[in-house]
């Protein structure tokens, strides 16, 4: 649609409006929980997390990393009671 | 309509370093009064040393060293523009402290015969003392400050301090968000210590990581913005922190706990460059110029100590401070025995910690509004580090106590309260609006474009630009849960931040600290310039800029002295380095 004589006015007066769409993929994220070391309603790493990354996963009532928002500062992993969390240093930093 | 509304006497905005001396002094001295802390995370981790920290950097230690060498030191590392007194009353302070923690169970690091172990890494004096076992002291001050009796609500994300509905110029409380549920929360009060941190996630780390930042990245800036909005005099903003980090970890490298054992900073021929490694913007514009020249990179070298002494530094920098530092090298397959660790000048940030930018504080810990506080790296006592924000917090609290005895309860207005709840929620309504971190990395990138020393006048007015059409942009960011409204809140906190660092810098039309503010455009340091620049908002709600005088000193100085931070340079080697090809 390339031939329109108005074209790059009337997409330029649209792109200004458009709203915004949604996108799906899988993140290399820091933070990675063993599920079958993980007590279920243990709230710990929760509550040491600085950045409040952490979450219940709904699907399995365990913790995960809900936000790709880690300061790789171990908070989770050192007061973990049973061992079940391993920090990577996220990928950007590697 | 808010959801959670708590009286207090005194309200402490942060549990961090700061936070906790402030609310533990302050139920000492108000045994029956209500003392009350609100946290962004969760006390047990938060602030700068969630994970614990190595040393003292500033210990002024009997013997060792007195309150007016410190002051002195201080003086010349910041070219001059302090508020003396409040340096002079955080040294005579600082020692109590150091007592009082050594008494909680902080373990210091002590010779022989039981003293303190005390290390040079200054410019002139002694100051840095070793805490090797520090990976305990926040659990110890989080335990010392819930005995006390004080009350702790965690995961409440303060966003505006409230003003008085009759006298605007005094403080009745603070607003914020619960983090977990999206509710609002008021806590009313006659007095307000803002204990917030550093703006540690000013500029992008080189990364390209958000969060890949060498503060605590809870530390977005929030108590310079709420400070600022709540009509508070800012200062030395252009004083911009920029640190000397390892590079891509970007966390300390650390010549604090590596110089004493041996370590030091050299160049790519192996050559040390400058004679102290202590972070001052002398230094910094030293290690910048290394860096950037034919003898760059720059790297902190510790492949000639003996395995023994390897082993110690590996046990106190993998277990303190950034314990992850060790998974870092091990990814890349590196160790401080067979590789000198490489090294790079950090993206900008805000702290009074490190450098000199903060909110305006007097001796007593006042800001410039009544009831209005401020301690740690939020407040603009200069390097003042770990043991400042301690000794800061607790004489804040002191005075806190004599002003809410001495002025009656005050009402916040129940307006503001109403638009706070409104703008905290609003990006509720665009659920498909921007994500937060598209906005945040946008702001950052900006702020590394047009304000990363050195700094031009042309440069800095394009980056304003853009801040100021960030601020449009602002309401256009969407949330779809209060974990997202957080991060938008902290949106406005880093673009305040944003525009404070650009006006303060394009104000102060010279260079001074080094690197910290280096123009291009006026290269030289200049006596018209001896001043602080200070910046608030206007009656028109407008962010202005000024000139501060620098109070008289109460440590005399002579102009040789004030420039003893100016010879940073080693002088032969570097001379010989330079010939090399």
């Amino acid at each position: 649609m390339s031939d329109i004589p108005d074209r790059e006015q009337r997409k330029s007066a649209q792109a200004a409006l458009v709203g915004n769409a949604r996108t799906v993929r899988d993140y290399d994220v820091p933070v990675v929980v063993d599920l079958t070391k993980c007590i279920t309603g243990c709230r710990i790493c929760l509550d040491s997390c600085p950045v409040d990354c952490l979450a219940v996963n709904p699907e399995t009532q365990k913790a995960h990393m809900r936000y790709d928002e880690c300061w790789y500062c171990l908070a989770c992993e050192i007061d973990c009671p049973k061992d079940a969390i391993t920090v990577k240093i996220p990928f950007l930093i590697r | 309509m808010v959801e959670q509304v708590t009286d207090a006497d005194i309200i402490i905005v942060g549990g961090g370093s700061a936070g906790c001396t402030a609310a533990i002094e302050a139920q000492r001295l108000l045994p029956r009064g209500r003392v009350v802390v609100v946290e962004k995370a969760h006390v047990k981790r938060s602030g700068a040393i969630a994970i614990g920290m190595d040393g003292l950097n500033n210990a002024i230690v009997p013997g060792h060293a007195t309150p007016e060498q410190y002051v002195k030191e201080i003086t010349m590392a910041n070219d001059g523009i302090v508020n003396q007194r409040a340096v002079m009353a955080y040294a005579v302070n600082s020692f109590a402290m150091i007592e009082q923690l050594d008494a909680w169970g902080v373990k210091f690091q002590k010779t022989e015969t039981g003293d303190f172990d005390v290390k040079k890494v200054h410019h002139k004096g002694r100051y840095v003392l070793p805490m090797p076992e520090g990976h305990d002291l926040k659990k110890i001050l989080t335990r010392v400050m819930k005995r006390a009796g004080v009350q702790v609500i965690n995961r409440i994300a303060a966003s505006r301090v409230l003003l008085d509905r009759n006298d605007r110029g005094r403080v009745a409380g603070v607003v914020g968000l619960d983090v977990r549920t999206g509710e609002v929360c008021v806590v009313r009060g006659k007095a307000v210590i803002l204990c917030c941190g550093a703006s540690g996630r000013l500029g992008l780390p080189a990364s390209g990581y958000l969060y890949g930042t060498y503060e605590n990245p809870s530390n977005a800036g929030d108590g310079y913005s709420m400070a600022y909005h709540a009509g508070a005099e800012l200062t030395g903003i252009e004083c911009f922190q920029v640190n000397p980090l390892i590079k891509d970890y970007n966390g300390p490298a650390c010549a604090y706990v590596t110089g004493p054992l041996g370590g030091h900073t050299v160049n790519a021929l192996g050559h040390r460059f400058i004679e102290s490694d202590y972070w001052s913007g002398q230094m910094m514009l030293e290690f910048h110029r290394e860096l950037h020249s034919a003898r760059g990179p720059v790297y902190l070298k510790l492949t000639h100590l003996a395995p023994e002494t390897l082993a110690e530094i590996e046990r106190v920098l993998h277990g303190t401070e950034r314990p992850s530092r060790g998974r870092f090298h091990a990814g890349r397959g590196r160790s401080y025995a067979s590789d000198e660790v490489e090294m790079h000048v950090s993206e900008i940030g805000l702290c009074s910690g490190h450098s000199a930018s903060g909110v305006w504080v007097s001796e007593r810990g006042e800001t410039t509004v009544p009831g209005l506080y401020a301690a740690g790296d939020m407040a603009s006592v200069p390097h003042n580090y770990l043991l400042g924000a301690l000794t800061c917090g607790k004489i804040c609290a002191e005075n806190a106590r004599e002003y809410v005895g001495a002025v009656d309860s005050p009402g916040p207005d129940g307006g503001d309260i109403e638009d706070e709840r409104q703008r905290l929620l609003a990006p509720l309504g665009r659920p498909r609006g921007i994500p937060h971190h598209q906005y945040e990395y946008k702001v950052r990138r900006l702020v590394n474009d047009y304000l990363q020393p050195p700094k031009t006048a042309n440069r800095m007015n394009i980056g304003l630009e853009h801040f100021l059409r960030a601020r449009e942009e602002l309401g256009e960011v969407g949330a779809t849960n209060p974990h997202e409204l957080m991060r938008v809140l902290e949106c406005g906190f880093i673009r305040d931040c944003a525009e404070m660092a650009a006006r303060a810098s394009l104000y102060r039309t010279e260079s001074r600290w080094g690197l910290y503010h280096h123009r291009l455009d006026y290269p030289e340091m200049s006596d018209d310039w001896f001043v602080h620049v200070n910046l608030k908002k206007d009656a028109r709600g407008e962010m202005t800029v000024h000139k501060r005088e620098v109070a008289e000193y109460v440590v005399a100085m002579s102009r040789a002295e004030l420039a003893g931070y100016h010879g940073i340079r080693v002088k032969e080697p570097a001379a010989g380095a330079g010939a090399a090809p």
